[in-house]
């Protein structure tokens, strides 16, 4: 007789496959895709061809350097390339996608032991890579060369945004913008069994609790869902967060998974900035899940409930995960307030040096309540409209003399535009509105090139000026008042350096004079 | 309260098409038949016969040894060629009788006799059942009276008779059920009569549709029986899952149905308590299917118990075309045989032969697991299948008790669903041995 086949049972199996699978979440990802290249264009295509093609290549060079069995036809990492394009800016360079994916597949995934093995999910993790190392790129949403803020940046400052246009994807953001093109995916992934209910219900229910609770409007169902429909949240509850690798495994386990990051999201959006909430939140939840998958081992069926005297008790499992839950996010928000007093005192005492620098006849410092309000008003949104970029008025003081008379103000701004993060410097004028000097308090340029800024050189330009604006000269040779020479292959850092200045100056001369 | 389903399970292919609608031929052996001295749970039985004793069909060949042990029938006449160690199809040699089949099949005296039931008292109902050798011929090999003399027997309210049938491929219950619903309907009658504050819920799932017509219609005129129609699912006919079906009771692993007021039986076994009692035929025959794409004539059979599977196959035609896999029993929790020089067993209901081997296929696109979750939706028993691989692999046993992995059923749901196809129930089966296997160290 013919050799026959031997195997334990079952002989029949499903037709899913880890292939399947995977593919199924590319397909759900289409329709985003399409809007995406349709609202952006062609660089957007371009950016996502780059970066899945930088996760299939990194992980086939892998497997083969390191003789593993080719693993690229599973499709996972077809995946990770996808969903880190559609949480990029659509303006990004191509080595940001070709660096984010490789990471993402090489350091996340690969060297943890490939597929199934990596404990965050390695498109959020080559993101929040990409986000610690190219900080200003990753956060520009701008088309066509125009700065722009994301609906989100602008809900944030008080402005009004288009919740419609929001959902269906027209307005700025990453590439995978249309909410109704991935609520469109997850329906289908949720309909074909790809994701369950519980992870994006959970996450996005706890997620609008918290912002009702926490956030600066209450409960308010346009507030709601312009944060539901911005800030990738939606590509987070039902793509990133529901990824089975680093998600738990049970029913319960994903609840309490989906609240704890949904708790985290709004404290990041509420205390934080729109750009990495979901990311963080949903990388913190990952590390959680091997001791919610410790502690959520569900009650087999049927078990005690046929016992003599049943008592009825909260599941310890889920009472655990709601303490830990609970526990996680206070101590979070509490960090959170505490280094947020600790940091802004250190950056008081910094600001006071500066401040005699700039106000040279000031005996001593103190606040104008009128003044200081305008500044609240201000402290929290750029300044000026976008007019001067990302600029923010921090503090203004009254510099005064011995005998107690007002000579000068000192007023320290803050440009987020510096080319690497932020820039901040105290502007002092005397009582006609000229400057006194400038000085800065947080400059972390390039060395050599940005960080030239401080030399007099160039910082000494804008001293004994009175003007209503500066230019800037990037030719350099300036003789006209308003005119300021470039720190020469630094033209970012100068641009934000005049461009805080010159919010200075509008403030002052609108709110101090 | 009553739910027609449970929660979890598959929805493999169910195939049934092949035989359901192939009316059950009756097959009588020719050649030697086998007797395995251990077709049930519980001791093997003790031969009452010596090498060449003429023996009938219907006489005891082999006697019960002790309570929880069921006595062995000779199905056809001949005399004992052997008592010797053969092989089965467990792939391990067993003490067997070997019977050199006359082909007369004369029966013993008084077999086919017909015996009012009701004029019988309840021991003497138990004692013609344990007699006749039955046990759970669904496929647990249970020995039957022990099942129908629990400590308490005042406390049954409900008899089912399991017709789910739930494995794919097979069809001989739902046959049955078509052609001979009398012969379920008469061991109702019997057991209701062990307890009468029960009535009885026959069991069918809804792929079958003409077996719950011809169910209702023979119970028309029964004050305490019902169909009851149920989701088809598998593994909607394992005991646990029927049971919370049926009542809406859930039967924790460590529970007996008889604790929660049920008594469970196959419709087949049904079939057996009926001819046992009412007929005095004891257990010789049984619904038998042979199906899969590799047989030529699929069919359902009342086949003769030590018939070898080799000629049962040649019954249907034999092999068409490429053969890679035989199944004893259902694809889930069936067992892959070697060699169909084996005898049919009173527990094994279907012989299955496929031309492509799905777990090959499987092996090949096996990858590591991707932790999606579906083995723990899917398990009829609320396991953590993907837990208790990543502590049966470490060989946590600890671990692996403390998450249950003990109270598997190995009904192969989690292996079929997963899209990584890994071969979860091979490790969990081999893992529960080896537990238990030190525990008794």
């Amino acid at each position: 007789m013919k050799k026959l086949n031997v195997s334990s049972s079952p002989h029949v199996r499903s037709r899913l496959t880890t292939g399947s699978v995977m593919y199924d979440v590319v397909l759900a990802l289409m329709p985003a895709t399409f809007f995406g290249v349709y609202h952006f264009g062609f660089h957007a295509l371009l950016i996502i061809l780059m970066s899945v093609f930088s996760a299939v290549a990194t992980e086939f060079v892998f497997d083969y350097i390191a003789h593993r069995p080719n693993t690229v036809k599973d499709g996972s990492a077809v995946v990770t390339g996808l969903l880190l394009a559609l949480c990029l800016s659509p303006t990004v360079p191509l080595y940001i996608p070709f660096l984010g994916s490789l990471f993402a597949i090489l350091v996340v995934k690969s060297l943890f032991g490939g597929l199934g093995q990596n404990f965050m999910n390695p498109a959020l993790a080559g993101r929040c890579f990409l986000l610690i190392s190219f900080g200003a790129v990753m956060t520009d949403f701008g088309v066509d060369g125009l700065s722009s803020a994301t609906p989100l940046a602008v809900l944030s400052t008080g402005g009004s945004v288009n919740v419609i246009d929001m959902f269906l994807g027209f307005t700025t953001g990453a590439i995978g913008i249309s909410c109704a093109a991935l609520l469109l995916g997850g329906i289908y992934l949720l309909a074909t069994g790809g994701i369950t209910w519980q992870i994006p219900v959970s996450y996005l229910g706890s997620f609008a609790v918290a912002v009702s609770l926490l956030g600066p409007v209450g409960f308010n169902v346009r507030y709601l869902a312009a944060q539901f429909c911005g800030g990738g949240l939606m590509l987070g509850a039902l793509f990133m967060a529901t990824d089975p690798v680093t998600s738990p495994i049970t029913a319960g386990g994903h609840i309490a998974y989906g609240i704890f990051i949904g708790l985290l999201t709004a404290i990041f959006r509420v205390y934080g900035t729109a750009t990495d909430s979901v990311s963080y939140a949903i990388i913190l939840g990952n590390i959680l899940v091997p001791l919610i998958d410790r502690i959520s081992i569900p009650k087999p069926f049927g078990l005690g409930d046929n016992a003599k005297k049943p008592k009825p008790t909260i599941p310890k499992a889920a009472a655990i995960l709601t303490c830990i839950t609970l526990l996680a996010g206070l101590a979070l928000g509490a960090v959170n307030f505490m280094t947020k007093d600790a940091i802004e005192a250190q950056n008081l005492a910094a600001n006071m040096a500066s401040y005699s620098t700039v106000v040279p006849g000031a005996e001593s410092f103190g606040y104008d309540d009128a003044i200081t309000a305008n500044v609240k008003e201000y402290s929290e949104e750029t300044y000026g409209r976008g007019m001067y970029g990302k600029v923010y008025i921090n503090e203004v003081v009254v510099g005064q003399d011995a005998s107690g008379n007002t000579v000068g103000y000192a007023i320290n701004v803050t440009s987020a535009d510096g080319f690497d993060g932020n820039v901040s410097l105290s502007v002092g004028f005397d009582l006609q509105g000229t400057i006194q000097g400038i000085s800065f308090t947080e400059l972390t340029e390039t060395p050599g090139l940005g960080m030239r800024a401080d030399e007099d050189e160039f910082k000494g330009q804008f001293t004994g000026r009175n003007v209503s604006k500066f230019t800037l000269n990037k030719a350099g040779g300036s003789t006209a008042q308003d005119e300021i020479d470039s720190i020469s292959g630094a033209s970012t850092t100068s641009g934000a350096v005049v461009n805080a200045v010159n919010a200075a100056i509008d403030f002052y001369a609108n709110y101090v004079q | 309260m009553r739910h027609n389903t449970f929660r979890g399970g598959v929805h493999p292919a169910a195939m049934k098409e092949l035989s359901c609608n192939k009316p059950i031929t009756y097959h009588r052996a020719k050649g030697e038949m086998v007797f395995p001295l251990s077709q049930h749970i519980g001791k093997p039985a003790v031969p009452v016969v010596k090498k060449n004793d003429p023996v009938l069909a219907g006489q005891i060949i082999a006697r019960a040894d002790g309570f929880v042990s069921a006595n062995i029938i000779s199905s056809c006449s001949g005399k004992v060629a052997a008592i010797e160690p053969r092989l089965t199809s467990s792939g391990l040699m067993a003490p067997c009788i070997v019977i050199d089949n006359d082909g007369e099949y004369t029966m013993k005296e008084g077999i086919g006799v017909e015996t009012d039931c009701a004029k019988l008292t309840s021991a003497q109902i138990l004692e013609k059942i344990q007699a006749a050798g039955v046990v759970g011929l669904g496929g647990a090999g249970f020995p039957t009276h022990v099942k129908l003399m629990p400590k308490n027997p005042d406390d049954i309210d409900y008899i089912i008779a399991n017709g789910a049938e739930c494995e794919p491929y097979i069809t001989c219950d739902d046959r049955l059920m078509q052609e001979q619903p009398g012969w379920v309907v008469g061991g109702l009658r019997v057991v209701l009569q062990l307890f009468p504050h029960a009535r009885a819920v026959i069991a069918i799932e809804n792929n079958k549709p003409q077996a719950i017509e011809s169910m209702r219609k023979a119970i028309a005129n029964e004050q305490r029986m019902e169909v009851m129609v149920l989701k088809t699912k598998f593994p909607q006919g394992g005991e646990r899952n029927l049971v919370h079906a049926v009542t809406g009771r859930k039967m924790a692993s460590t529970d007996l149905p008889a604790n929660l007021g049920c008594i469970v039986d196959n419709v087949t076994t049904l079939a057996a308590i009926y001819h046992a009692v009412c007929l005095n035929e004891p257990l010789m025959e049984k619904g038998f299917t042979v199906t899969g794409d590799a047989v030529a004539e699929p069919g359902n059979f009342l086949v003769k118990i030590g018939t070898s599977f080799a000629e049962i196959l040649e019954a249907a035609g034999g092999i068409k075309g490429d053969l890679k896999k035989l199944i004893i029993g259902g694809p889930m929790m069936g067992v892959a045989a070697t060699d169909l020089n084996v005898p049919i067993c009173k527990a094994y209901n279907a012989l299955i032969c496929l031309s492509e081997d799905p777990v090959e296929l499987a092996e090949e696109q096996m990858t590591a697991c991707i932790r999606c979750g579906r083995c723990t939706r899917v398990c009829p028993v609320g396991l953590t299948p993907q837990a208790m691989a990543v502590a049966a692999e470490k060989k946590d046993f600890a671990r692996y008790e403390k998450i249950h992995g003990l109270d598997c059923l190995a009904c192969g749901s989690c292996t079929y669903i997963c899209p990584a196809k890994r071969p979860l129930t091979q490790l969990f089966k081999q893992t529960k041995q080896m537990i238990l296997s030190r525990r008794k160290r």
